[in-house]
């Protein structure tokens, strides 16, 4: 099995951070975009960004990272 | 016979249409008789609404009075003369004698002349017993002809068969001119005339041309119109009057038409629009009336068929032996990969009833989340926009609402050719004088069409809608021109504020964003003004506001925008996504996001949950499962391995071609339920035959959530109805699904669902159709939103910033590439490809401006090469000006267009709705097929020659 296309994460992650960046509290904004990633990604997805940034090898943006930091720990998926 | 089959009989016809409604009445004596109308009735109208059939044949509901065939002449007491019924207004007091023998002798004359000019093959006529004529000259008893039929006369007149669908025999004629009114005032498109004067006075298409070269678009008005058999149905010159009808939904666009299907024993042989139909009040399009023969079309797939992989031919089995096999496939593959690695894709094509199920069989018997739905690549921005900035993920308004507007956006949307029926109601309105102001890159008809010009055409870039909506509300606030009380009243005042603060910054100006989205900052302000100036202002948007990296920040935009106009809650305003697919709005309301159970609530609310799975029998799982793109991602990675797939294709419809194909290649089952091998069926190692909208029951819900019940006229060719396999499926799986009708599901949606618990079968034959809500709040359904208060309370103003997409031209691909629909197909073409409708479009095209043409040294006709980053592919060129230099527009209806191919998987942030809209591309002259339609055609025929030994011998032949 390959893994999961990490890449097009950060792009997709980077993207919603991108549209989701106006005003001046960035917890705010991370905390935004963090629900966003909990309410839509499933759990697979979210895992391996988590295990990304964790192995710091990602490009996520400040903002977008800040949001993933946020992410609850995932449990195994199904 | 079920009750909804009626003995056929012509659609009652009260003379002239309704006046605008008002409150005063008015009384009068017809025959003795008091009679009450609202005023502005006509005498006819009046005399018909009490029963008294006045003789007509200019005349009819549909169109205004014309006071030409002077049949229905009457007597009124103090007025001179015989004047005409349809054009004298019903007045107090006024004492009305419908027959005397004065009326009647003059009547037979009027009868008599036109008679003795008419062809009398009534015995072989394709409308014998079924012809306004025919019936007229038995009710005024005409007996004979005194002037005999040797004079002067249209007999050996031509006919002109160059439309495939109706016949135009101008020796019928009696020059009514209820076509030509048809034209203009039902549809809007001013095809036809009267050319000539007295007898030289013809029907006449265009500039005297044939139907198919003319400018009319074939929506049938004229036919319906038509009191003789001059403009006649071929499929009724065929077979011959039907014999009896059912009412039922149109299965094309989100427009959602109600249609009396005339058939004699399962054969159709009309599809007539219903006067009665609350979408359509009696129109239709060319697909909707003519376009129904690919259900009967030797293509359909009537055995169900399996195979191991693709690359070997079909089997085909039995019902039983397919879902063994199906089941066996998914349970031994959960075994092996996991229960995430299997899901499915419910159908906007589909009832609701049948999106339903699947999204129950994957949450309930595939034991995950992993559902999704075509609305993904077309109107999911519309779902997440709505539901954030107003609380329910749906249009706001009727379209009957239009007809008040005072002045109408339409933004990324193309009616006269996506919603064609819907288009015409709107150009009626801006015929009565609402103002247009069009944002489109691309000069769509609406712009300038007969009897109809935009105030405004807002030309900008592809990729720059949110913008272009910034700048419209930053003008209107800046300039002061905002509704405060609306504002203060109705909407969240802490949102406002920082959205205010936001929009009103210069960076969002028109001056501003005037180099980036090409729109000039003088007519924006302009537009801005026109808009925030009307007491009724209106937003139309489609998928040209969708299909982009910030769909859902447009969509949100264009709630602000009404908001701070104070435009939604009432009647003449509000959002209105126009819905691509006759059943999108339904499929979304069904629970078939990943994301979302039915009634658009989130799984990870457990007392939701709690309530299906106390129904259902079953868990579920709290958290979101795969949109389509992941679950193609996943594929690829080699994580996802099996995929339901229900009436959808999205080896045609989805973008970057190679990735879908390369997905679909990687898994080890697909089962598809179509009617047709459809591009996706062709990977397909389990075939499930499915049923058209005419061998079914159930409901769509329309763009206005109008459900509307789809009615079963004939036996499903493979002997199940969609809900069925679906139920048998599951019942392979060991979860039991035991409806015996589809009311049951619907009564299992309405006890699951807020929004849907007043709805029922027994309610939808009463009313016809209820647009939802329907439930306690609003026991009749819900035709305008928002009254009063939003869903979510406090309207939402979100900030819209602009971010401009990733995909930007370069100097390798200098082209942006937008994408669009035509009035003749639809969607992936499946159906429309297979009926008559070719004729108008056989071919996706490339339109490319003159200049962009002249530097590439491609003419019109020449075959060019189309590359972007994703792929290539050849389509024919075109040469128009309806586009800017820069931009290129082309199609998707035809497979080995691959227009697809081209796009690429860039989508919208919120939602992954891919970015279908814009894509930077390179043209130049070529000679032959791309790469890719090589492998394609290649492909099709191997996989045409393994359907074809599938079939038995017979059916080989």
């Amino acid at each position: 099995m390959k893994p999961m296309d990490v890449d097009k994460l950060v792009r997709m992650a980077n993207q919603i951070a991108a549209n989701s960046d106006y005003g001046p509290d960035k917890d705010k904004l991370a905390a935004a975009v963090a629900d966003h990633l909990t309410r839509f990604w499933t759990p697979p997805m979210r895992a391996a960004i988590i295990e990304g940034h964790r192995r710091k090898v990602l490009d996520l943006s400040p903002l977008a990272a800040r949001a993933v930091e946020k992410l609850a720990p995932v449990a195994e998926p199904a | 016979m079920s009750k909804a089959y009626k003995t056929y009989q012509r659609a009652a016809d009260l003379g002239t249409p309704a006046p605008n409604a008002g409150t005063k009445l008015v009384t009068l004596t017809i025959d003795g008789d008091d009679v009450t109308v609202p005023e502005g009735t006509t005498v006819l109208r009046a005399a018909a609404l009490n029963g008294i059939n006045i003789p007509k044949l200019c005349a009819t509901d549909s169109v205004e009075p014309f006071g030409s065939c002077r049949l229905c002449l009457v007597e009124i007491e103090g007025m001179r003369g015989l004047p005409a019924s349809c054009t004298t207004e019903a007045k107090a007091g006024m004492k009305v004698t419908t027959q005397n023998a004065k009326v009647a002798k003059t009547r037979r004359n009027v009868m008599e002349l036109y008679i003795s000019d008419h062809p009398l093959d009534c015995l072989t006529c394709a409308t014998n017993g079924d012809c306004e004529l025919q019936d007229m000259a038995g009710a005024v008893g005409l007996r004979e002809v005194r002037y005999g039929y040797a004079g002067e006369n249209h007999f050996e007149a031509k006919k002109d068969t160059s439309n495939p669908y109706f016949t135009f025999d101008p020796s019928k004629c009696i020059v009514c001119s209820r076509c030509v009114r048809a034209c203009e005032e039902v549809q809007g498109t001013f095809a036809l005339t009267i050319q000539g004067r007295g007898f030289e006075s013809k029907v006449s298409p265009s500039q005297n041309q044939p139907f198919l070269d003319s400018e009319c678009v074939s929506c049938g008005a004229c036919v319906q119109a038509c009191p003789t058999a001059t403009l006649t149905e071929n499929t009724i010159i065929a077979a011959g009057k039907p014999e009896h009808s059912v009412i039922t939904t149109c299965a094309y666009c989100g427009v959602g038409c109600s249609f009396r299907a005339e058939m004699k024993g399962q054969e159709v042989v009309r599809m007539m629009p219903n006067k009665d139909g609350h979408a359509n009040h009696g129109h239709s399009c060319v697909k909707g009336r003519f376009a129904f023969g690919y259900a009967t079309h030797k293509d359909r797939i009537k055995k169900p068929m399996v195979r191991e992989t693709i690359h070997e031919p079909w089997r085909e089995v039995s019902w039983d032996e397919a879902f063994t096999f199906a089941a066996g496939k998914i349970k031994s593959i959960q075994a092996k990969y996991g229960k995430g690695s299997v899901g499915g894709i419910t159908s906007s094509r589909c009832t609701n009833e049948e999106t339903y199920l699947v999204q129950k069989l994957v949450r309930a018997a595939f034991g995950n989340n992993n559902v999704d739905t075509c609305a993904r690549v077309c109107h999911s921005p519309t779902g997440y926009g709505l539901k954030t900035t107003l609380g329910e993920s749906a249009g706001t308004q009727s379209f009957d609402s239009v007809m008040k507007s005072d002045c109408v956006i339409v933004i990324g949307a193309n009616p006269t050719d996506a919603h064609p029926v819907f288009g015409s109601q709107m150009k009626r309105r801006l015929r009565e004088g609402a103002k247009l102001i069009v944002v489109d890159p691309r000069e769509i008809d609406l712009v300038r069409s007969p009897h109809v010009q935009a105030s405004y055409h807002l030309q900008l870039r592809p990729s720059t809608n949110v913008a272009v909506v910034n700048a419209l509300a930053h003008v209107i606030v800046t300039e002061g021109l905002e509704k405060k009380d609306f504002i203060a009243e109705r909407c969240d005042a802490e949102g406002y504020e920082t959205w205010r603060e936001f929009i009103v910054d210069p960076q969002n100006s028109p001056e501003n964003v005037a180099k980036e989205t090409g729109v000039d900052a003088r007519l924006l302000r302009e537009a801005a003004r026109l808009f925030a100036s009307v007491p009724n202002g209106a937003i139309y948007y489609g998928l040209g506001v969708t299909e982009h990296s910030q769909g859902s920040t447009t969509v949100m935009a264009i709630a602000n925008l009404a908001m701070c106009t104070g435009n939604l809650g009432r009647e003449g305003v509000g959002v209105n996504p126009l819905r691509g697919q006759n059943n999108v709005q339904g499929s979304c309301d069904m629970g078939s996001f990943p994301h979302e159970l039915p009634g658009y609530r989130h799984v990870s609310n457990a007392a939701v949950r709690e309530q299906f799975e106390k129904e259902w029998g079953v868990r579920l799982l709290a958290e979101p499962g795969m949109r389509i793109p992941n679950m193609f991602d996943a594929a690829v990675a080699g994580q996802f391995k099996a995929l339901y797939v229900q009436g959808e294709d999205v080896a045609q419809s989805d973008p970057d071609t190679h990735h879908v194909t390369n997905a679909l290649s990687s898994l080890e089952c697909m089962i598809v339920q179509d009617i047709f091998l459809n591009e996706t069926a062709k990977f397909a190692t389990v075939f499930l035959p499915g049923s058209s909208f005419l061998e079914k029951n159930g409901t769509f819900t329309n763009a206005e959530r109008r459900i509307s019940p789809v009615r079963k006229v004939m036996e499903p060719l493979a002997g199940l109805q969609d809900w069925e396999v679906t139920q048998r499926l599951a019942q392979a799986l060991g979860y039991p699904m035991n409806y015996s009708h589809p009311s049951e599901i619907m009564d299992e949606i309405a006890r699951l669902t807020p929004t849907f618990t007043g709805v029922s079968y027994a309610k939808l034959d009463e009313l016809g159709s209820i647009q939802w809500p329907c439930n306690a709040n609003a026991v009749n359904g819900t035709p305008t939103m928002h009254i009063g208060e939003f869903v979510r309370g406090k309207g939402l103003f979100k900030v819209t910033p602009y971010v401009p997409t990733d995909e930007v031209t370069t100097r390798k691909y200098p082209l942006l590439l937008t994408t669009g629909r035509i009035l003749s197909q639809y969607n992936v073409g499946a159906q429309t490809r297979r009926t008559e409708n070719v004729q108008w479009h056989d071919e996706d095209v490339l339109e490319i401006h003159p200049h962009d043409a002249e530097n590439r040294g491609i003419e019109d006709g020449d075959w060019v090469g189309l590359q972007s980053r994703a792929g290539e592919t050849v389509l024919r060129a075109v040469l128009s000006e309806r586009i800017q230099p820069g931009v290129v527009y082309t199609t998707f209806h035809h497979p080995f267009s691959g227009a697809n191919v081209v796009t690429t998987d860039n989508s919208d942030w919120a939602t992954n709705c891919p970015e279908y809209k814009v894509t930077a591309v390179q043209a130049y002259k070529v000679t032959g097929m791309s790469d890719w339609q090589k492998k394609f055609t290649e492909f099709t025929d191997e996989q045409l020659e393994f359907l074809r030994r599938a079939r038995s011998p017979e059916a080989v032949g």
